[in-house]
């Protein structure tokens, strides 16, 4: 938890309410790219990334958005706005909850090249696959992968963006990253493997 | 610290939380998984620091904050309402009024939702008639498009004065011209008002 954001969030909610132009613009500077990205990583669409991103600051603008900071923090509930926004999207059939055919349209910057062989997933190549990787996974997966470590929100606000306890967060996390090196795995060439292969506890 | 207390701590150790773990130094398994946890994690900050430049155009921020402007920023503060749409209709069509010369009492409007409706399942105005009137008594206001079979309306109910009637060519009797009048106001999706329909209890102007 971070009390000082969740604080000055609040706030500039208040004073937005108020009428406060510059706590709008302030707080949207804040966190429209956060949830930009997660749209975009779960829409893999700049596009509906852009509507959901509208959506959740025109959320804010309502009378009453719902927004409880008894029940988290105002990250955390945007974020909760945005998922729910994208998954509409998906149940409509707009967005195809796999990824890859629209890999074109995500405008991602160029990626640092590292030619450290033992971090090879900071390695151009290594990062993409692994941006593959994160857009192939399953769905509930995907968003506690973009929420937790991509985005950075800690557990308390990733369970409150995903409306599930926060064990379900951490056990999501869990799998989630077996799964991205499962999937890594197999893009690997076969020299490489065996620095990913499963190993065996023997204690 | 067994192996399996080892792996319940893995995501925290793999996102770079050093609690004790002892056990990854005893167990050559569970040290090559922590290794490549750690791997993936900083992979993973890779792809978060070249993605931490990726945001919404600009074009959305000069969006929102003309919606802001519309909806929450008055002169005087107003207490939220329930409903946001006809806070921010209400706004859009007093401007739209405003632009067409009409005198308009702001203090004096009290916006009452009325409804949020699809244009297939309300009325069309693109199926207006040529004085302007359709079924429903809604008159297209001047220059305004017209709603399309597949866009969203909202309609917001709102207190004018009898001038406003003037602007769509009804004939207002000049000593009632500023007397409040109950009117129902439709807008577009784009907050922009298309159309209004004045209530009058005894049916004159």
């Amino acid at each position: 938890m971070e009390p000082m954001r969740q604080e000055a969030d609040e706030e500039l909610l208040i004073r937005l309410r108020r009428g406060d132009e510059a706590a709008f613009l302030a707080l949207y500077r804040k966190r429209q790219g956060a949830l930009y990205r997660f749209a975009l990583q779960m829409s893999g669409s700049a596009g509906t990334a852009e509507d959901i991103t509208q959506e959740v600051f025109l959320t804010l603008l309502r009378g009453e958005c719902g927004f409880n900071p008894e029940r988290g923090t105002l990250s955390g509930y945007l974020f909760g706005i945005a998922r729910k926004l994208a998954l509409r999207q998906m149940e409509r059939g707009r967005v195809d909850v796999a990824l890859d055919s629209d890999a074109e349209e995500l405008t991602l910057p160029e990626l640092a090249v590292n030619d450290d062989p033992l971090a090879d997933l900071t390695h151009r190549e290594g990062i993409e696959a692994l941006r593959r990787a994160v857009t192939a996974l399953p769905r509930r997966y995907r968003e506690v992968v973009v929420l937790c470590d991509l985005e950075e929100l800690d557990y308390a606000d990733a369970a409150a963006a995903l409306g599930c306890p926060i064990g379900t967060v951490r056990s999501r996390l869990h799998r989630a990253r077996a799964l991205l090196l499962e999937k890594l795995n197999k893009e690997r060439p076969k020299q490489a493997m065996g620095a990913l292969k499963p190993a065996r506890c023997e204690i | 610290m067994n192996c399996a207390e080892f792996w319940n701590q893995m995501p925290e150790l793999a996102s770079g939380a050093n609690p004790e773990h002892n056990h990854a130094a005893e167990c050559p398994a569970c040290a090559a998984l922590l290794e490549r946890q750690r791997r993936l994690a900083s992979g993973l900050r890779t792809m978060a620091g070249d993605m931490r430049s990726v945001g919404a155009p600009p074009r959305l921020e000069s969006n929102l904050l003309e919606a802001f402007r519309s909806q929450l920023a008055p002169a005087a503060p107003r207490p939220m309402r329930a409903r946001w749409t006809p806070v921010f209709s209400w706004a859009a069509a007093v401007a739209a009024v405003i632009a067409m010369g009409v005198a308009v009492a702001p203090r004096r409007h009290s916006v009452v939702p009325v409804t949020h409706h699809s244009a297939s399942s309300v009325v069309e105005l693109a199926s207006l008639t040529d004085d302007g009137a359709d079924d429903d008594g809604f008159i297209l206001l001047p220059n305004a498009e017209r709603v399309g079979p597949n866009e969203d309306v909202h309609v917001v109910q709102m207190e004018l004065t009898r001038s406003a009637m003037l602007v769509v060519g009804l004939d207002v009797s000049p000593d009632r011209v500023s007397e409040p009048v109950q009117a129902e106001v439709m807008l577009g999706p784009d907050g922009l008002a298309r159309a209004v329909k004045f209530l009058d209890d005894d049916g004159t102007y």
